[in-house]
């Protein structure tokens, strides 16, 4: 039996009744109450949707683009690349569940608190959200998943899930399937490019989708002897445009100056919270959230925007709490520019110490557009050709290829400082 | 190192001077190879690069290092120009401001820790090409990775798992590289 979901970006999006069990899982409900933007609600008010219906939306594309390339090259995935109809059958709905799971470790106000997730002795990295999700999978998720007659006859687990989001090299021929969930023309930006530019009310995410799906196939690329999803040529200016929306979204919304500030006061608040005992519940962890541990993860769950602006509500959060609920936040003083050169940078190592006597927040908004050598779109000639003749995006789009990212750094200052403080920088703003 | 730091001199002063020392002797130092070597730097000989390293197409990569040179470029303190018409691949050549870059981080690149593990990584790694590069950082990636998921490996596990992600090696080729890099006593794993 299937269900039909209506959605404001993709019409009705249909799921099974294995999805509606995880989708009614409490841990799935959670994000429901997980912004997907953070407070971007505080300069853009319509950015209050959530994680819910942007998962909701990456399965449905993931499963668009396994489709459509399944389609495209049916001899090619069997024959050349060793798929039989039941592989491909397990790997769509391991891409549909990978897909639907992969933000369900998203902590409250999704990346604004990123910072904060634990510090993970055995890499000596900090946990990040795909970490949690994967866990989330592994210990909330592997009664439901490990027991279902249908996956077990698939030959799905949990186990499995958790390493198709977190990248387990362990994957092996399945990882060429990862790229529709992470990569530079994934799922997840296609579908959270549209959805944001919906909610916030800027064209700047758009894109055709459709075209970018009539145009995915896939090949093994000549330089990595990897398989690869790919593009064909009469949708590479599709891809183009993708990129493109991704760098305007990112500049004129997610780097907005005041939007980025706002980050960091729902971080300190959050961290604030995670200081102190409050209520029956133990929240003291240091300043950062509970590892994804088997134990840990229990505790993690229960941290959402509702719990966290509960407790900013009544007065928990301290100084940035109370700036979340009267909108006083930090002003920008100073910026570097986009593209800063070597001196730009002295200044703002200058501004800094000019400011050393302010409380002042510190943001750096960095990012590249397009990723020239890691996983760089591969461009596959039309047919006629008799080789898999792969080029990258980059190559074949001076656009793509001119990006430049964006490295800029800003200081803000209390508002009540603001005057004093571009006093004292006045000699450096000149 | 100073992933914190309000400007990060070390992470820049560490891609010139790779650039710088590598350029001699590297056949073609690209972004390929400067992501491998920075890798091998960080996780091999334990500098606190400040880079964290996924696992992607052509093996471990890190998107601030990816991004950290785009900005090192546009300072000057390196070129990255790309290698002909026909290939798609760039090489890295110290740049006209490389030097006052190099001066800003001048404390790390020189101190010793640091210059002894940059001279050891050019010494034996600096001759190997992109693809050659890419294979070892892949076979140390695979075997830390497995590592810290706790799952006890030797080196026919990570030869399988290598041969999966990286089909377009030959077993003999994986294998002398992994032989190689047990010699070096640079992995993990059980024999």
């Amino acid at each position: 039996m299937t269900y039909e979901i209506r959605d404001p970006i993709h019409g009705f999006i249909v799921i099974d009744e294995i999805e509606r069990d995880i989708i009614n899982h409490p841990d799935f409900q959670r994000l429901r109450r997980i912004r997907q933007l953070g407070c971007t609600d505080m300069v853009y008010p319509g950015a209050t949707h959530t994680r819910f219906e942007h998962s909701l939306g990456v399965m449905h594309v993931a499963t668009k683009m396994f489709e459509h390339i399944i389609h495209r090259r049916p001899d090619y995935l069997k024959n050349e690349l060793n798929f039989t109809d039941s592989d491909l059958q397990r790997d769509k709905r391991i891409v549909r569940l990978a897909a639907l799971l992969h933000d369900i470790g998203h902590a409250p106000f999704s990346h604004a608190a990123e910072e904060l997730m634990s510090f993970d002795e055995k890499t000596k990295k900090v946990y990040k959200h795909e970490n949690y999700s994967a866990a989330i999978v592994r210990y909330r998720f592997s009664g439901f998943i490990n027991s279902n007659h249908l996956l077990i006859k698939m030959g799905i687990n949990a186990d499995g899930i958790a390493d198709f989001l977190d990248g387990s090299t362990a994957l092996g021929k399945s990882l060429l399937w990862r790229n529709l969930i992470v990569g530079q023309l994934d799922a997840d930006r296609a579908d959270y490019l549209l959805r944001d530019s919906h909610h916030i009310g800027v064209a700047y995410g758009h894109y055709d989708l459709n075209r970018i799906l009539h145009t995915l196939s896939v090949a093994i690329d000549e330089e990595s002897g990897s398989p690869q999803v790919v593009v064909m040529k009469s949708g590479a200016h599709a891809a183009e445009a993708l990129i493109l929306a991704r760098y305007m979204m990112f500049t004129q919304v997610y780097f907005q100056h005041t939007r980025r500030v706002y980050d960091h006061h729902i971080a300190e608040s959050i961290k604030s919270l995670l200081t102190q005992k409050t209520g029956s519940v133990e929240t003291n962890y240091n300043g950062k959230f509970p590892p994804p541990t088997e134990e840990g993860i229990q505790k993690y769950l229960d941290w959402d925007d509702c719990k966290v602006m509960g407790l900013v509500k009544q007065g928990h959060a301290g100084e940035h709490g109370r700036i979340l609920l009267t909108r006083r936040h930090y002003r920008r003083i100073f910026e570097t520019p986009e593209r800063p050169e070597q001196s730009d940078l002295e200044k703002l190592e200058a501004a800094k110490q000019k400011l050393s006597n302010f409380a002042i927040i510190v943001d750096k908004a960095e990012n590249s557009w397009y990723k020239h050598d890691a996983s760089d779109i591969r461009i596959i000639a039309e047919a006629g050709a008799k080789t898999d003749k792969l080029t990258p995006l980059s190559f074949l789009s001076p656009v793509v290829k001119g990006l430049s990212a964006v490295n800029q750094t800003r200081l803000y200052v209390p508002p009540e400082k603001k005057d004093d403080a571009n006093r004292l920088l006045m000699s450096i703003n000149k | 190192m100073d992933s914190y730091a309000l400007v990060p001199w070390n992470r820049y002063a560490l891609i010139t001077e790779l650039a710088r020392r590598l350029e001699p002797t590297s056949s073609q130092f690209g972004k390929t190879a400067l992501q491998k070597i920075v890798y091998l730097l960080t996780d091999l000989f334990g500098i606190p690069t400040g880079y964290e390293f996924e696992f992607y197409n052509y093996g471990p990569f890190s998107s601030q290092l990816h991004h950290d040179l785009d900005l090192v470029a546009h300072i000057g303190g390196v070129v990255v120009e790309d290698y002909s018409a026909e290939f798609a691949g760039y090489v890295i050549s110290p740049g006209e401001r490389a030097d006052a870059l190099i001066e800003k981080g001048a404390e790390f690149i020189h101190s010793s820790e640091v210059d002894k593990a940059i001279s050891r990584v050019v010494d034996e790694f600096g001759d190997f090409n992109a693809s050659e590069l890419e294979l070892r950082a892949t076979i140390l990636f695979v075997d830390r990775d497995l590592a810290a998921r706790g799952k006890p490996t030797n080196k026919d596990d990570i030869l399988s798992i290598v041969q999966k992600l990286k089909p377009r090696f030959d077993k003999l080729t994986i294998e002398s590289a992994l032989e190689g890099m047990a010699t070096g006593e640079y992995l993990r794993c059980s024999n």
